[in-house]
């Protein structure tokens, strides 16, 4: 019996502009159309968001700290010539903060596939410590524009009943307890 | 503000005012049994919508006669209340959520636009508010019927059986108390023809890009908002048991 869900997209999100964007987990989807207003509804609840991408899951190309060295020495004899180059996004995961979302934007290379990209990541950002790298086409990521700031994300600053500190409950119950209301 | 125009304003807002709030009541009846989970949250989101919207047109309301959303929402019976039929009738199933969803979110965008020109500021700014959630909803409603019309045949098949079930309570959408007249000659609503024609304008060619069909204009149910479905007697049982249980209670 085989998997009935729909395919996985990661979603990416961005909380104000000018700063990268973070992975902040993931949705189904059978379209990309479908995955952003997923993602919006799922993980834009509250504020604070200006942008969101969302990728195929299959289409990214993750390791972690423990099996790069070992995947880049595996697939190294094979002949990376007369392939055309095109531009990958790079993510990395730089904290092991419970509160830091998974991986975050970084940069981009050019590359003639999924492997060369982690090669030159590596390369290229990787004097940082890392625990995860993503690599993925820039051509498969599917993202939110402009336009859709007002109608998809501003709204969620109007509701401040999403947030959890707009709720006085535990002063309240403390109250109640001591016999004061 | 003369009286019959007043009179026709305060009507209006309870109408669009009750609209939202029983749509927005079987939009969260899909809590827990959506298809899928991100829809589960998407029609939660679109529920609290709605029900923002409706708080936003009782504040208007209660700014003129004084009632409070609360007593309106929880105290009165379905014969008070001045919804469409499109809106309390169940949620169905998936399609019969979508092209009801979808019905009614393409007359919301028409209506909002025009209420932009408002005389009355109240009315006007609040328009401007909710026009961005409107358009959100509006696009994700019409992903859907496309998605579901030119999808399987089954989908198809449901789509347009729910769409033949539920077009004919759309003609509702565009009648009104007798009198209409004053609040639109004064310039604070647009004309129930107008919003219609736009709204057949948007509707029909997207229905048929969507592989689906309207239907023949001669099963319209034509009723005044007075007249409700039992279905509506169920749903404020339900919506109201707690209010009810202890009316001076404090919350």
């Amino acid at each position: 019996m085989g998997d009935t869900q729909w395919p996985r997209y990661e979603v990416f999100g961005q909380d104000k502009e000018g700063n990268p964007h973070r992975n902040v987990g993931s949705v189904h989807a059978v379209d990309p159309e479908m995955a952003l207003q997923n993602a919006r509804d799922v993980f834009v609840r509250r504020p604070q968001t200006t942008s969101i991408w969302v990728v195929p899951a299959a289409n990214i190309l993750s390791k972690t700290q423990q099996e790069i060295s070992e995947y880049l020495d595996l697939k190294s004899h094979i002949d990376q010539e007369n392939k055309k180059t095109e531009t990958y996004l790079v993510f990395q995961k730089l904290s092991q903060r419970p509160s830091m979302t998974f991986v975050v934007h970084t940069g981009q290379v050019e590359a003639s596939s999924a492997f060369d990209a982690l090669k030159k990541s590596v390369e290229l950002f990787g004097e940082k410590e890392t625990y995860v790298w993503w690599i993925c086409p820039e051509r498969t990521v599917y993202e939110s524009i402009d336009d859709d700031i007002e109608s998809m994300f501003s709204q969620a600053h109007d509701k401040k009943y999403r947030m959890p500190q707009d709720y006085r409950l535990t002063l309240e119950m403390m109250e109640l307890k001591k016999g004061k209301r | 503000m003369e009286a019959s125009v007043e009179l026709a304003l305060c009507r209006r807002l309870l109408m669009m005012a009750d609209d939202e709030l029983i749509l927005g009541h079987r939009n969260s009846e899909w809590a827990g049994h959506a298809p899928i989970l991100e829809e589960d949250i998407a029609f939660a989101n679109i529920a609290q919508d709605e029900m923002g919207h409706a708080a936003i047109w009782y504040r208007i309301l209660s700014d003129i006669t004084g009632d409070s959303a609360d007593k309106l929402v929880f105290f009165r019976d379905a014969t008070a209340y001045r919804n469409c039929q499109l809106v309390e009738l169940p949620k169905g199933d998936w399609a019969m959520t979508i092209v009801r969803q979808y019905l009614f979110d393409s007359f919301e965008l028409v209506r909002t636009s025009l209420l932009f020109d408002s005389q009355y500021g109240p009315l006007a700014e609040a328009a401007g508010k909710i026009r961005p959630e409107e358009l959100y909803h509006y696009r994700h409603t019409s992903n859907w019927i496309k998605r579901l019309g030119l999808g399987t045949q089954e989908s198809n098949v449901r789509t347009q059986r729910a769409l033949e079930y539920l077009w004919p309570f759309t003609k509702q959408l565009f009648i009104l108390f007798d009198e209409e007249e004053p609040s639109v000659n004064a310039g604070l609503f647009p004309e129930s023809s107008i919003i219609e024609i736009k709204w057949l304008d948007i509707v029909k060619p997207f229905l048929r890009e969507s592989g689906l069909k309207a239907p023949d204009i001669n099963q319209l149910i034509e009723v005044d908002r007075v007249e409700h479905t039992p279905h509506l007697d169920v749903l404020l049982n339900e919506m109201q048991e707690v209010a009810r249980l202890d009316p001076n209670a404090q919350w």
